[in-house]
């Protein structure tokens, strides 16, 4: 492996981030290309993770856009800060200086409000850019940001043209609640992150879950692939598991057993439809995988859980 | 087949391959391939997976394509070898779940007496801190990377070359991103800032801080170019060449009956002129070499300025010395006591069940601090570890 993907490896995984070859690899070459990084994923596998933990492995700042629906270039962008504007006219009102010159005045940079896109490009030191959710904007605005990261300069007609002091590491993510266009896609780096196999989630919950055991970190590991096998509405990811190690460890349990899944269950699920369907159909199973589980030999492997899931236990 | 081998020509096959995948329905044009190029050359082409994960990232853009990709890829450079002798710790499916395991810190813990031949011989577990236990099951250029020099075709020769030269900027960066990281790690110098402040009437302006002080090796290169030696020293001297800002200074000297300077000989141009000249005075009989004579010829001329306690020296000799057996013997000695390690690369200990029998080798021996082989390009990655020095 290129020493610096293991080196990129083990600072995601000194900022408490298990990343894989894959990550590591994508990661890797988004830096040294400078090309955004397309992150996409079901929700809950740690894509916004992925620039967090690039920010503070890299020492940088993070900033972050969180795309909505109806995100428009005013707030992602810049935005003239009219309170100070208004004010400065007022101060000036007495002053010789000429309507123009009053009018020049306040549009320039001191009273420019900068929105994460415009904060990005301007910055001494290349920062991480988080556009998260990028599936969220709509058409228009995906053109705008396309142009954006094509040329990393942005145009305020009063001001003129703002290019890029340092080309920001730019990371987007999206859960593909739309497909994204193709001009966009091909502008970037593409990473697909998975669920993660029994092995990376165990090492997340021991990571992430602090006090946690040997044993109660692989039983959740191993529930969680069971979990993953139902068609559930959203399928619990690893946020879920790992609150759901903390909930346990708060409520001093050391393994599972059935009293103590009915009573956390609201960690993993979070609709009422979902809680229900889980109820119903697959909790026994569930519980049968686990005690299934527990009499395999030790270390528990991706192969023993889908060994046991296989096992007919989770075929209703 | 692999990148590298294909045809030697790296971006003709990447246009090749996108070509592929675009008649699969993968979206992959001129300006993704650019990007490929850009790409591969940022990673290790001799490691299958990650040459397979780079691809990806640039030229898929949905996850939708990847088992469209996958199959390309295989059809394109090759399926995997299943043969399993070596290095194949990287399974190829998903499930090679967090780091791998790869210690990426520590420079050379302790000294290797013997290292082990690495040909004709399963790569078991091997301990080393990094770098060797990465490479792939992959592809002829991994084959290149185990090929004994000397088995080389004119065409293997030139890759060869390539290869030396990539993997040895690669350990560069290594070593030198090494020293960087160290030079981060000062620490604050509370009885100078104080004193500092003194002028200031104690009020303290500024924080000063302690700084280790890094020193490089110094590396002095002694390279047998008799006969059969020829074409080792050659790319063990390009591979150091390389190094060169990795370590402080190299010093490289070539010897058959006599010793030749030629450190000055910068370029690779030059210096390959050099070796040739070299080559060329050398009276060209088997194994016909005076390596005592000319080790006594370098500590008597150059040993004064050379040699000190971050000195490494390394010599590359099969150890065939029709010279006399004691100056050989006193030469290693004083090179020993006055360097800081003594390397021997000899390339035949490559060969499986090689002992070193003859005479020169043997009584040469017991002052060597690392004996290693230097037969073939993995050999050579390895040598990265002899060169640093602990501090």
């Amino acid at each position: 492996m290129h020493p610096e993907i293991t080196r990129i490896q083990s600072m995601l995984g000194g900022e408490g981030y298990v990343a894989d070859r894959e990550i590591a690899t994508a990661v890797y070459l988004s830096m040294s290309l400078r090309k955004p990084l397309l992150i996409e994923g079901a929700a809950g596998v740690g894509k916004t993770e992925v620039a967090k933990v690039m920010a503070s492995a890299l020492n940088t700042e993070l900033i972050r856009l969180q795309c909505y629906e109806g995100l428009d270039a005013t707030t992602a962008l810049y935005e003239w800060n009219y309170q100070k504007q208004l004010l400065h006219i007022r101060l000036t009102e007495a002053s010789e200086r000429t309507v123009e010159q009053r009018e020049h005045e306040i549009f320039g940079e001191p009273f420019l409000l900068k929105r994460p896109l415009l904060e990005a490009i301007t910055r001494e030191r290349a920062p991480v850019l988080l556009l998260d959710e990028i599936d969220q904007v709509d058409l228009e605005f995906e053109a705008f940001l396309l142009e954006v990261l094509s040329d990393f300069q942005v145009s305020i007609p009063e001001i003129g043209t703002i290019r890029a002091t340092a080309i920001p590491h730019v990371v987007l993510t999206s859960n593909r609640t739309r497909e994204l266009g193709d001009a966009l896609r091909r502008r970037c780096l593409y990473l697909w992150i998975d669920y993660p196999t029994f092995e990376k989630e165990l090492q997340i919950v021991t990571a992430k879950v602090p006090g946690v055991s040997a044993e109660l970190a692989a039983q959740v590991a191993g529930f969680m692939q069971l979990v993953r096998q139902a068609k559930l509405e959203k399928t619990p990811g690893i946020a879920e598991a790992i609150d759901w190690g903390a909930a346990l460890m708060a409520l001093h349990r050391d393994h599972l057993d059935r009293a103590t899944v009915e009573e956390t269950l609201g960690v993993l699920f979070k609709s009422q439809e979902d809680a229900r369907t889980v109820r119903t159909q697959w909790l026994e199973l569930w519980l049968r995988g686990l005690e299934r589980l527990r009499a395999e030999p030790r270390p528990w492997t991706q192969a023993t859980l889908e060994r046991v899931a296989a096992d007919g236990a989770l075929r209703r | 087949m692999s990148p590298l081998t294909r045809s030697g020509d790296l971006a003709a096959n990447v246009v090749g391959f996108s070509r592929l995948l675009r008649r699969r329905g993968i979206p992959a044009g001129p300006r993704e391939s650019a990007d490929a190029l850009r790409a591969l050359a940022a990673v290790d082409l001799l490691d299958r997976r990650e040459t397979f994960l780079t691809l990806r990232a640039v030229l898929v853009d949905s996850r939708e394509h990847f088992d469209r990709f996958a199959q390309a890829f295989d059809e394109f450079w090759g399926a995997p070898e299943e043969d399993a002798t070596f290095g194949s710790n990287e399974p190829a499916q998903r499930g090679d779940a967090g780091p791998n395991g790869e210690d990426t810190e520590g420079p050379l813990r302790q000294r290797a007496i013997v290292e082990e031949p690495t040909v004709d011989q399963p790569e078991a577990s091997e301990g080393g801190p990094e770098g060797t236990d990465d490479l792939p099951a992959y592809s002829p250029a991994d084959v290149l990377t185990r090929k004994d020099f000397s088995a080389l075709s004119a065409q293997d020769l030139e890759d060869m070359a390539a290869l030396v030269a990539q993997i040895a900027r690669r350990v560069a960066t290594r070593m030198s991103r090494r020293m960087r990281a160290a030079r981060r790690a000062h620490a604050m110098d509370m009885r100078r800032t104080v004193r500092h402040s003194l002028r200031r009437g104690g009020e303290i302006m500024e924080l000063l801080r302690r700084r280790r002080r890094i020193q490089k090796s110094q590396v002095v290169l002694l390279c047998d170019v008799s006969g059969s030696m020829d074409l080792y020293s050659r790319f063990l001297v390009q591979f150091v060449y390389a190094l060169q800002h990795a370590v402080s200074r190299i010093e490289t000297f070539v010897f058959s009956t006599s010793l030749t300077r030629v450190t000055d000989a910068l370029s690779e141009v030059e210096l390959r002129r050099a070796l040739d000249q070299v080559a060329r005075t050398v009276p060209n009989w088997s194994g016909g070499t005076k390596i005592g004579a000319s080790l006594r010829q370098f500590l008597d001329g150059y040993g004064r300025a050379l040699l000190r306690e971050r000195t490494v020296v390394i010599i590359i000799s099969d150890g065939w010395d029709t010279g006399e057996v004691e100056v050989l013997a006193a030469a290693m000695r004083e090179l020993n006591r006055r360097s800081a390690r003594v390397v021997w690369l000899n390339p035949l200990l490559g060969g499986a069940g090689y002992e070193p029998l003859c005479q020169g080798m043997r009584v040469a021996l017991p002052h060597v601090d690392v004996f290693a082989p230097a037969h073939n390009l993995e050999s050579l990655r390895r040598l990265e570890r002899h060169l640093a020095l602990a501090r």
